[in-house]
């Protein structure tokens, strides 16, 4: 790896960059899926090559290749050089890095049992069990349930001396069970929707979920809600769980703070922010109760980890504080807009790709309420979990989020369960709203391991730390 | 690399399957991208990625394993991993491998131009959109990307397939200080995407769309651009298009009923010269067309191996690579022209919305194919069969099928999509703009 990089720059360099770095990765994974009983796939997934970043007549280029020989490196750093050339052509303004030092370390996340070195069996075994107990239930449609093992090594070297290798493991798993009716389908998820709970962290994590413990339990849900009462409509209380608030603080305060937003570099795709610069340190973003970090040390965070892609340190940053608006997620060049320094965000999905500002964790810090306390002195509400369904502006503002499943909240007691859920609002309005956020003792992290930006797109694994929350004046309806 | 090291490459593979049957697909991608923003390139990439993809099958057992970037010394712990995975898999049902077939039927949309393109040609059409919008007063963003995938796919059953195919798409959103606009084309060949109409199309729908007014929700009449349509049909193929959906009786289409209306035909031909035709699944199977929605009625759903066994018929050839456990997938969906212009589609209209485009669509309730998002970059008034005034953005929360059974008018012009990214199998879709009797718009 590290012969290949040195390679890479000194070529950068004598081709004419100003700045060169670039990453040696290796990422393996392993996923086991099992299908209404039977092993739907075991597949074992190993991509290695090499991305190389320059800056050449003050604009950038990259390419990557996965010949891992001196001539192919040599090619690639040529391709780049040439594409960063043709960037020139059309370039607004030179490209400027913030300043940052140049580091030699080595990180690995914390974990006790290498998840690639779990047996398959074991893996079978752990969901065929989970099948069997989701099948237990009478009525369920299909189940299905899978793991993910993940291990990526990378060497990052930059031209200004950095010399950085890091290792993330990643441990997830998860089930959902489908329950249909001629008018309803219904799904229930476990631990998490849309694919599956993760961490950065071995084996231990999943064996934590206790899969086959929680099948019977939700499968029993998914059936109760084909024949469950539809949401209530109107303006109300609202309650969410953990994993919707995760979501919420991933799609309206995660996004709407990375400063690549705010200065419009992904307007034609992800979109941009309703969080322009002059409002840093005065905009009331939302109560009292909401501080928001991005927090890339974490403890299992899907955002922790060493230095960011561009060698910059994990660190934790407060984006909210008591409800102020104070900072963004930032780059070395988009800090450099500010004349600040990177907060170290910058993130790439593999070595094929180039780093692009992404949420490392991006935690609703822990209240001092709890979620028994929150529907006791609930008159009239609904307690939702378990996102279904998230759609929101391309500036973060107006929300529309459905969840798997609900419950009224009526004179401080948890009533029917409801079915098709669905609340919207605007993110101010709606976190301003915020009354009560759960202590420590229910604050828990939650990977997503499906966030979409740039083009190419890359789909980032990124963490939250969460509790339930309450909000207050919410518009609800059932699909 | 040429299709002849693909070929070289799977068969070495396929020597050193152990026992059973071996499938081997070799896909080699070169891809590069040019992104634009605020008048000026600010991130240009490439990269050369060649993915080997196994499954072996034997002894009522699958094993699967695949290997990316660099992959030359790495052909034996593929087929290590692949029959690991596969030794430690229960036994059960499996689906045996595709046999040869026919010959494939016609080659895969092909442009040299397209496999060729500089950075150099990249940066001189982005300079055609970022000009145009400079000389208005405007802001561009974008991207424009190019790639060509070589692929061949090798069974022990003496299954060949190659593939050589290439695409580019042309991106542009115009931004002013009040507003923007959006356009986009698709095309195999890049030479044939005109970005000075682009250019064009998008400036004229950022100007008309600055200083838009707040138009009250609730349910209006609707010209729907083919970028939105585009949207909806990817939509409603994700939520009921597969074989595998309806088995699992989670998709809204009931074959033989009447859901939408006389002008609306939905299928899927992945020999369409307008889109990008591509002969095979990912089985190597040959890819049929399907009538999926017949005059408003619906007719058949895709297949792959797995559901057409479990339907008792043949696959319609449209697996994704394997291990998947969504079904068949319509790589390659459109919409059937009307016979009435887009102008004639709007002049139709007394009181209703113009919408360009959709944004963040997510799927609500699939049953209903009730979807919600936003409209985006150019929703208009049009009042008395003539665009008008811009309006606010608005979030609708709508079935498509509801929407589609009270469509109005379809426009005789289509529009080509290939999505820079997809969940498919270089998927295309071509859509017309349609006018619709009522679509809600919920805030």
């Amino acid at each position: 790896m590290r012969d290949l990089a040195e390679r890479a720059l000194d070529t950068a360099a004598a081709r004419g960059a100003r700045y060169a770095d670039c990453r040696v990765g290796v990422r393996t994974s392993e996923t086991v899926t099992v299908k209404n009983g039977e092993v739907a796939g075991v597949s074992r997934h190993e991509s290695e090559g090499i991305g190389i970043r320059v800056v050449v007549d003050d604009a950038w280029g990259f390419a990557a290749t996965g010949r891992m020989d001196g001539a192919s490196i040599d090619e690639t750093v040529a391709r780049a050089v040439r594409i960063a050339r043709a960037s020139a052509r059309v370039r607004r303004q030179p490209v400027r890095l913030a300043p940052a030092p140049a580091v030699t370390g080595n990180y690995v996340t914390p974990h006790t049992i290498d998840p690639l070195r779990v047996p398959v069996e074991e893996k079978i075994a752990l969901l065929l069990a989970t099948d069997a107990a989701i099948g237990r239930v009478p009525g369920i449609t299909v189940r299905t349930s899978d793991t993910e093992a993940v291990r990526e090594t990378t060497f990052f070297a930059s031209s200004e001396g950095s010399r950085i290798t890091q290792t993330i493991v990643e441990a997830g798993a998860g089930f959902d069970c489908v329950a249909t009716s001629a008018s309803e389908v219904q799904v229930r998820s476990f631990p998490n929707s849309f694919g599956r709970q993760q961490y950065a962290a071995g084996w231990e994590a999943v064996l934590g979920m206790d899969l086959p413990g929680n099948g019977e339990r939700i499968a029993e849900e998914a059936v109760a809600l084909l024949t469950a009462e539809p949401c209530p409509e109107g303006t109300m209380t609202l309650i969410l769980d953990g994993a919707q608030t995760a979501l919420q603080v991933h799609e309206s305060c995660g996004h709407p703070t990375e400063l690549d937003r705010v200065l419009g570099t992904e307007a034609a795709y992800a979109g941009t922010s309703f969080l322009m610069p002059d409002m840093r340190g005065t905009f009331r973003y939302g109560s009292d109760e909401v501080t928001i970090t991005a927090d890339a040390t974490s403890e299992r965070g899907l955002g922790t980890f060493g230095w960011d892609d561009e060698g910059v340190a994990a660190q934790r940053t407060v984006l909210v504080d008591k409800g102020l608006f104070t900072e963004y997620m930032t780059s070395r060049e988009t800090a450099a807009t500010f004349d600040g320094t990177s907060n170290g965000t910058m993130r790439a999905f593999g070595w094929d790709r180039i780093p692009l500002i992404r949420m490392t964790n991006v935690n609703l810090e822990p209240g001092t309420s709890s979620l028994e306390e929150m529907i006791a002195t609930t008159e009239r509400g609904v307690y939702l979990m378990t996102n279904r369904s998230w759609s929101i502006d391309d500036r973060r503002l107006n929300f529309q989020f459905g969840t798997q499943i609900g419950w009224e909240v009526i004179d401080g007691k948890l009533g029917r369960m409801i079915r098709n859920p669905l609340y919207s609002g605007s993110t101010p309005e709606f976190w301003g709203s915020c009354d009560a956020v759960a202590n420590e003792a229910e604050w828990q992290m939650w990977g997503v391991v499906n966030c979409g930006k740039g083009q190419p797109t890359q789909l980032m694994h990124v963490g939250h730390g969460a509790a339930p929350a309450r909000f207050q004046n919410v518009k609800v309806r059932p699909a | 690399m040429s299709l002849s090291d693909l070929h070289d490459i799977a068969s070495k593979v396929l020597e050193r399957v152990p026992h059973g049957e071996g499938e081997v697909i070799v896909d080699d991608r070169d891809k590069s991208l040019t992104r634009f923003a605020d008048n000026g390139i600010h991130q240009n990439v490439a990269d050369n990625t060649t993915t080997l993809r196994l499954r072996i099958v034997h002894d009522g057992r699958v094993g699967i394993a695949t290997v990316a970037g660099n992959v030359w010394d790495k052909l034996d712990d593929l087929v290590a991993a692949a029959e690991r995975a596969r030794s430690v898999s229960p036994a059960g049902e499996v689906d045996a491998l595709p046999d040869p077939g026919p010959e494939t039927p016609f080659p895969a949309a092909f442009a040299s131009a397209t496999a060729t393109a500089s950075p150099e040609l990249r940066a001189d059409a982005v300079a055609v959109i970022t000009g145009a919008a400079e000389k208005a007063g405007l802001r561009a963003y974008g991207a424009l990307d190019t790639g060509v995938s070589r692929l061949v796919i090798h069974n022990s059953r003496g299954l060949r397939r190659e593939a050589e195919s290439t695409r580019s798409g042309l991106v542009a959103v115009c931004r002013g200080d009040q507003g923007g606009g959006y356009a986009e084309r698709s095309d195999v060949n890049v030479t044939e995407i005109d970005a000075a109409a682009l250019a064009s199309e998008v400036v004229d729908t950022c100007k008309r769309n600055q200083n838009a007014v707040p138009i009250e929700p609730g349910d209006y009449e609707v010209v729907l651009s083919s970028y939105a349509v585009t949207e909806m049909l990817q939509h409603l193929s994700w939520m009921g298009f597969s074989g595998l959906s309806v088995e699992e009786e989670r998709s809204f289409m009931r074959p033989g009923e009447k859901l939408m209306s006389d002008l609306i035909t939905i299928y899927d031909d992945p020999a369409e010269r307008e889109g990008a035709p591509y002969p095979f699944d990912a089985e190597g199977n040959i890819a049929s067309r399907v009538v999926l929605v017949d005059k408003g009625v619906c007719r058949d759903v895709v297949h792959d191996s797995a559901s057409a066994r479990r339907a008792g018929i043949p696959s319609t050839g449209h697996a994704l690579p394997m291990p998947n456990t969504d079904g068949g997938y319509t790589a390659h969906l459109a919409m059937a022209p009307g016979d009435q212009s887009i102008d004639e589609l709007i002049s139709g209209v007394k009181d209703g919305l113009y919408v360009t485009r959709f944004w963040y669509v997510r799927d609500v309730h699939p049953l209903k194919t009730m979807i919600t998002g936003m409209t985006r970059e150019g929703t208009f008034h049009i009042r008395n069969g003539k665009l008008c005034e811009a309006v606010k953005d608005l979030r609708f929360t709508q079935s498509i099928v509801d929407a589609l059974a009270g469509t109005l008018g379809v426009s005789r012009e289509r529009l080509v999509s290939i999505p820079e990214w997809s969940p498919g199998w270089d998927d295309a879709v071509i859509a017309p703009a349609v006018r619709l009797r009522s679509f809600t718009f919920s805030s």
